[in-house]
């Protein structure tokens, strides 16, 4: 926490240079992306170019409200909370800010009521993924906006399991909406114990491949065998820290589905026997009980013969 | 006019009995072979990255699929001619079953290509076909019912269809789903085992019918007829009828088809893609294609049972013209209906004329053609109509990219489906009149030909008594 202090007062004077140029917009979303001067291999831009700077406004109406705001890269961040107040309207009210629930201790303030509105603001800086979290301002009697500050969430990652079978192949996808800014990189690792191992593409065996491009990572395990299975991560690294989803594979073997083959076939064998069965005992009966209606066509024949003889009465009957 | 059916058929169809058991096997084959094709989908994701291949590459195997099961009708009809309609339904599911086996073990998309689309698709046709015609021999009175009934087998099943598919990909993977599936296709072999070829009591069924008049059939000629060895079939028979080339209905029939089924799909494809476009949230939008289809299972036995009644009856094909011209008016004014209520007005207007359209597609060919020759008849519309089913989507697909909005592609599709329905109202006037007036003719030949035979055989009679005298 004192790194970020000493980061502070740095960049309040770094704002007391800049801030007259700085765009300060009063609704929402902000932080630019720095300009790319790296490739996407080298780690995140040092601090020392000068620090972007957003401004986050929330009108309370109610009790409740939650933001959601993407950081992307360092920033320093003005957080303000306007309430429209409760039927009191009293004229000063105290209002603080929380971090993760934790009360910032020096954030203590009264407010007085201006414009209708009760204000809170603050400033922050995110420096990094300690940084990110859900900072709330809350007002003294019960009304709270929570900011969720985090790194672009990884919309499109699969929450079911990916099934495969040993000695086959697998691809696994992680995919950064179109909309939302690149990440600087992509890593994977998988969940060993308790641990994020990081895969490394000149693993022994070779069976693993990496595929990076900007919006989406691909990893391809060759050769799967059932030690395979458990929780992988992929990471969109951004200046600001790494947002990871979590995808999960589980490897088996070709019995598993054989099974319910094997009883559904056992299931369409009996029927097909039960139905000819039936059908050839119930011609046997007609056979036997030598009435008409004989679905058999080897029998047909031998009727036809026989009622040649009273042919020509049976094709009067049948006229229309 | 129908043609009557004991005079066509030569014999009495049950209409009822085993019949109905018949029809329960129809719904399964007609069901697997119209949704099974559009249920794959769900896979499509996975196989997508699996292979590294783009979203349309692999599209194309429900569309080979589709292709070949039409595609192999007119096979299907010459195997079903020859050896009746059980044989081939259960080496369909045979075929389709072992198709979705090997696939199950590819390698590589073409690989799929070839089992799922050309093999399946065989299966398939091998299915259809056979499932429409027997209905044919079983019913005659109550057949726009039956046929009906049989064709909600297509939606029942997708909505079946859907939700297992999802869940076996998520316990078994794709392969082991195909594998699965492979299984569970093997009950179009149950189906089959069930269409028992009808009894046709003493009389054997008379198939050469060279040249026949649309539907007028000489009673007496078909009495003399029928003491003829039943093996002595005319070599077309044995094959495909070619000779409903010149049938006046199934011309009709056939041209009016063809150019509806190229703005028949379309619309339910873009459906959902049309609703997000509208801004809808995507569960929302697969939520307008359960309507859709909900509308489409009920009214498809609602449409058999009215297309029973003896007022429709008569002039089913009147009827058909008003379903596929409902189909055209409804897409045209499709971009009227804005926002998600608007939208699911649509759904069900929509799903009500798709099944309309759907459950007398096949009763009015066997109206018109007779049931004898239906199983030819559907092998020829089949492999003519591949070519808009084929086409219909993409071309769609295209229409939307070029303007980049959907209403005109629903406008298109509204007109495709209009002319085709003034069409058969205008067309199918002409061919009742003609149908009247050939009856008449018939009618009168009829009665002096009776003259003359119940004069010989009253000669011959008195022979024969005259022997057993001796």
């Amino acid at each position: 926490m004192s790194a970020s202090y000493t980061h502070l007062s740095c960049q309040l004077l770094l704002l007391l240079m800049v801030c007259r140029h700085v765009n300060t917009k009063n609704t929402t979303v902000i932080t630019e992306p720095p300009v790319e001067t790296s490739g996407p291999n080298t780690p995140p831009v040092a601090p020392l170019t000068p620090l972007q700077t957003g401004q986050k406004s929330v009108v309370l109406t109610g009790e409740n409200h939650t933001e959601k705001v993407e950081v992307v890269n360092p920033v320093t961040l003005n957080l303000e909370c306007a309430w429209t107040g409760n039927n009191k309207r009293l004229p000063n009210i105290t209002g603080y800010w929380t971090k993760d629930g934790k009360t910032i201790e020096t954030s203590y303030s009264n407010i007085q009521l201006q414009n209708g509105r009760y204000y809170l603001r603050r400033e922050f800086s995110i420096m990094n993924e300690e940084d990110l979290g859900t900072y709330s301002c809350i007002f003294d009697p019960k009304a709270k906006v929570d900011f969720i500050l985090a790194a672009p969430y990884l919309g499109e990652v699969r929450d079911k399991p990916i099934v495969s079978y040993v000695g086959d192949s697998v691809v696994m996808i992680c995919k950064m909406d179109e909309k939302k800014p690149k990440p600087l990189s992509w890593n994977w690792y998988k969940q060993n114990g308790t641990n994020k191992v990081k895969i490394e593409v000149d693993s022994p065996g070779h069976r693993y491949k990496i595929t990076k491009d900007e919006k989406k990572a691909k990893l391809v395990v060759h050769n799967l065998t059932e030690s395979d299975s458990g929780l992988y991560y992929c990471g969109a690294v951004y200046g600001i820290g790494t947002s990871v989803g979590y995808l999960q594979l589980r490897v088996i073997t070709y019995f598993e589905p054989l099974k319910p083959f094997i009883g559904i076939l056992v299931e369409v064998l009996v029927l097909v026997a039960v139905i000819l069965i039936y059908e050839k005992t119930g011609s046997k009966k007609d056979d036997q009980s030598g009435a008409e209606g004989n679905p058999d066509q080897n029998t047909n024949q031998l009727h036809g013969e026989n009622a040649a003889a009273d042919g020509r009465s049976s094709t009067r009957q049948r006229k229309v | 006019m129908p043609p009557p059916a004991t005079t066509n058929l030569g014999y009495t169809p049950p209409d009822g009995g085993w019949g109905w058991v018949v029809v329960l096997a129809s719904f399964i084959s007609i069901g697997f072979s119209y949704a099974f094709p559009k249920s794959l989908t769900v896979y499509f994701k996975e196989i997508q990255e699996y292979f590294g291949v783009s979203y349309s590459e692999i599209a194309w195997v429900s569309s080979v699929m589709l292709a070949s099961m039409y595609a192999a009708g007119p096979i299907s009809s010459v195997l079903v001619n020859r050896y009746g309609s059980r044989p081939v339904v259960m080496v369909g599911g045979l075929i389709l079953s072992a198709g979705m086996i090997l696939a199950s073990l590819g390698t590589s998309i073409i690989h799929l290509y070839l089992c799922v689309g050309v093999i399946g698709g065989f299966g398939l046709a091998f299915n259809l076909q056979p499932a429409l015609t027997i209905i044919g021999t079983y019913f005659q009175a109550k057949r726009p019912l039956a046929n009906g009934l049989a064709m909600t087998g297509s939606p029942v099943v997708l909505f079946t269809l859907a939700p297992l598919n999802q869940f076996l990909f998520d316990s078994f993977g794709w392969r082991g789903s195909f594998l699965i599936l492979g299984a569970i296709v093997l009950n179009c072999c149950v189906a089959g085992s069930l269409m028992r070829p009808v009894n046709k009591m003493a009389v054997p069924k008379p198939k050469a019918e060279p040249a026949e008049v649309n539907g007028a059939e000489d009673a007496a000629a078909e009495a003399l007829r029928i003491e003829d060895n039943p093996k002595s079939q005319s070599c077309v028979h044995r094959f495909i009828d070619f000779s409903l080339f010149k049938h006046r209905g199934f011309l009709i029939y056939l041209v009016g088809n063809v150019v509806m089924f190229f703005g028949l799909f379309a619309p339910i494809v873009f459906l959902a893609p049309y609703a997000k476009h509208q801004g809808i949230d995507e569960y929302s939008a697969a939520f307008l294609l359960s309507i859709f289809a909900l509308a489409d299972m009920f009214v498809r036995p609602a449409t058999g049972f009215i297309g029973n009644t003896k007022w429709i009856r008569p002039k089913i094909q009147y009827f058909f013209a008003f379903a596929v011209s409902y189909n055209g008016v409804c897409h045209l004014l499709c971009p009227l209906f804005s926002g998600y209520t608007g939208l699911v007005v649509y759904a069900i207007i929509f799903g009500i004329a798709f099944g309309m359209v759907c459950a007398l597609l096949f009763e009015t060919l066997m109206d018109l053609v007779g049931a004898k020759r239906f199983s030819s008849a559907v092998g020829l519309v089949t492999i003519i109509e591949c070519a808009p089913v084929l086409l219909g989507p993409p071309i769609s697909g295209a229409m939307v990219d070029t303007f980049g909005e959907y209403k005109y592609m629903y406008y298109t599709c509204g007109v495709l489906m209009l002319l085709p329905g003034i069409f058969f109202f205008i067309m199918n006037y002409y061919n009742y009149k003609k149908l009247e007036e050939e009856q008449k003719q018939s009618a009168s030949v009829e009665m002096r030909t009776a003259e003359d035979s119940t004069q010989q055989k009253l000669v011959q009679k008195d022979d024969l008594t005259n022997e057993t005298e001796k």
